[in-house]
This record gives structure tokens, C-alpha cells and sequence, in this order.
């Protein structure tokens, strides 16, 4: 794999206790990525600790939440000229060993948005009953609207033709990227598809998902769900 | 000029005062002229309501609301959801131009390092 053609994009709040041994896994497992940290407006070092790691990090003064951090990490991205983006988080729950698998169909071709499922194989991966619920149910929606079975439509692992990225420069779901993002991109034309992947139990740090965000999450994703499907395809 | 009641009376009033200040506001620039518009609005129909009694019925029996008071609440009440709509619209796109400056700030930022990063090297070789 080529290096220039890898961009591995890391969203990170206030992780500078996971974010060197998750850049050390990625650096030994996929040394022909390159690595990006977006800093979301973390008050702790993880900016410090990311450049102290050799990496390019992009710091937003102010937090923006996850969307907004993938998406500055698209620009950085398609400015720099990579043919593919992905998304990992920098908590340590998304193995770099996977990343190979990830990104295959992507550079292959096959599809545009390649998402790191938990539950299409080969897992022992066992989320909360809340959780579970809210990702049936949004596995439900997305069936629903694009008559496509997404397993893990929550996964932060995702690899992103250049296409796709660019696309999300001009419109793109700011707090989640999940749901509404996917029948977005698949309305658009774009084709998505699942790859297995192990998940981790977090390393450390706080998860983006408060307990606001958790009951804000369903509303927000099943009106941009909706809106997403109502919108023309730009 | 007949007022049906002091609440009337105070409304009139009240409301001039309101638009006054609202002029003020904007005359000593601590309130813009965009968002002047609906409070003027606001307070001059409001007034207008309170001085003109026979608007007021007018108004009321065309309605077909039965109570004078109501409809100077009912007017009241569709200004502030006006108000409040176009402050959730103005937010969210204040909230949009917020994120494009962050980012550009986070590009400018990295920009800047690599440039110093480049001249420290350039420096090194030179030496």
C-alpha cells in the first residue's frame, strides 16, 4: 500500500492517556499509513502528546464534537491529496490490525464508505442493553430507508473513498456521524459496506457520549434520519 | 380617547415605553437594526392596540375572540414565537460560521507550526 494514500484520521477529546499507545498500535500495525490527531478542544495535553509522538495534529480551540472533528480531518485530507480517509477512535477501542481489512474494499473499489462492523462476525463485543436498543433501532431505520442491512450503524471505524470526503466538506452531520450520515452518503449514490472488526473496552478517558448526548442521540439521528431522506440528493 | 380598562391603559403605555427604549437601544448601538425590526414591530402594533380602543374591538370582533385582553396577548404571544424562531435560526448559523472559523483557525495553526518547523530546519542546514 502506498503511503501518501492512507490518511488515518484520529478525532480526539481530552485522550492524552490513550492517545500514545493507540499511535504506537497504529504506527506498528499499519506502518504505511499516515496519521492525523484532530484535538476537539481538549483542555488536557493531548495536543502536546500527539506532536510529541511525531504527528500532525489540527487543534480546534473550541470543542466541535466528533462530526466536526472528522471533518476537519477530511479537509486536512483531501487538501494533502490522500485517496482515503479513516476514521479512528483515539480511545483505543478500534484495532489497528484491522486497518488492512478496512480499507480493501475502499481502495479496491468495491464500495465507498467501508464500515468496521462489531457485529458481522467473529466478535465478543457485548455492549450495554441501552445501547444495543438504540443500535437495533438504528439498524432499523437505515434497512428501512435504504433497504441495505447495516449492522453497526454507531461504528467509528470507517475507511472513506477521496469521493466521500469531499462530499462531507459541504455537508456533514456535526455532533453524530452516524445513522443519518450513512443514508445521506447512500442516497447520494455512494455504496457502503461492512467489514468485521474486533472492538476493545476503552483504555481511558471519557466516552464522547454524556448522559445528555444519550438522550439527545435518538431524537437528534431519527429527525436527521428523516431529514436525510426527505432532502433531494444534491 | 376610551380606555376599556387600566390593564389598557398600562398595555398603551408599557408598550410605547418598550418601543422607545428599543430605539434607544439601537441608537446607542447596543442592539442592532436586523434585530430591532421585530421588537418595533412588536411594540408599535402592541401600542397601536392599547391607544385605539375602537382598533381593538375591531380587531377583536373579527376575530371572533370574545375578550378585548385576549387579543392583545394573543398579538403579544405570535411576537415572541416569532422572536424566538428567527433567534433558534440566527444560533444555528452562528453556531455553523463558529465551526468554519475553528477549523480555519486549526488549519492556520498547523499551517504556521510547519512553516516554523521549515525555517528551524532551513536555519540548522545553513549553520
Amino acid at each position: 500500500m502506498n503511503g501518501r494514500d492512507v490518511l488515518v484520521i484520529v478525532p480526539a477529546h481530552d485522550e492524552e492517556e490513550s492517545l500514545p499507545p493507540t499511535l504506537a498500535a497504529v504506527r506498528e500495525r499499519a506502518p504505511w499509513a499516515d496519521v492525523l490527531v484532530v484535538d476537539d478542544g481538549s483542555r488536557d495535553a493531548t495536543s502536546a502528546v500527539a506532536r510529541a509522538c511525531g504527528v500532525p495534529v489540527l487543534r480546534h480551540p473550541v470543542n466541535l464534537g466528533v462530526g466536526g472533528a472528522l471533518q476537519t480531518g477530511f479537509r486536512y485530507a483531501i487538501e494533502r491529496g490522500y485517496a482515503i480517509g479513516v476514521q479512528l477512535d483515539a480511545d483505543g477501542q478500534h484495532d489497528p490490525a484491522d486497518l488492512a481489512a478496512l480499507v480493501a474494499p475502499v481502495q479496491e473499489g468495491r464500495c465507498d464508505v467501508s464500515i468496521g462492523s462489531r457485529y458481522v462476525a467473529r466478535s465478543d463485543y457485548r455492549a450495554p442493553l441501552s445501547r444495543r436498543l438504540g443500535m437495533m433501532l438504528f439498524s432499523g431505520v437505515v434497512q428501512l430507508a435504504l433497504g441495505q442491512t447495516i449492522t453497526d450503524t454507531t461504528s467509528g471505524y470507517r475507511a472513506y473513498s477521496r469521493a466521500v470526503m469531499d462530499h462531507c466538506q459541504h455537508d456533514f452531520p456535526k455532533d453524530f456521524p452516524d445513522a443519518p450520515l450513512l443514508i445521506a452518503l447512500a442516497r447520494r449514490g455512494f455504496r457502503l459496506s461492512e467489514v468485521p472488526v474486533r472492538m476493545r473496552a476503552r483504555e481511558a478517558g471519557r466516552s464522547f457520549y454524556t448522559l445528555g448526548k444519550k438522550l439527545y442521540y435518538p431524537y437528534k439521528n431519527l429527525l436527521a434520519s428523516l431529514m436525510a431522506l426527505l432532502r433531494r440528493p444534491a | 380617547m376610551v380606555f376599556l380598562s387600566r390593564a389598557q391603559v398600562l398595555t398603551a403605555f408599557g408598550a410605547l415605553a418598550l418601543a422607545l427604549y428599543v430605539l434607544d437601544l439601537v441608537r446607542r448601538r447596543r442592539l442592532s437594526e436586523e434585530f430591532s425590526v421585530l421588537w418595533v414591530l412588536a411594540t408599535v402594533v402592541i401600542a397601536a392596540l392599547g391607544f385605539s380602543t375602537s382598533l381593538l374591538t375591531k380587531v377583536t370582533h373579527a376575530l371572533g375572540i370574545l375578550y378585548e385582553g385576549s387579543t392583545v396577548f394573543a398579538c403579544g404571544l405570535a411576537f415572541a414565537l416569532a422572536m424566538l424562531l428567527h433567534l433558534s435560526t440566527k444560533l444555528s448559523r452562528l453556531t455553523q460560521e463558529k465551526d468554519g472559523l475553528t477549523r480555519e483557525i486549526a488549519f492556520l495553526r498547523l499551517e504556521l507550526e510547519e512553516l516554523r518547523g521549515g525555517r528551524r530546519a532551513d536555519a540548522g542546514e545553513d549553520a
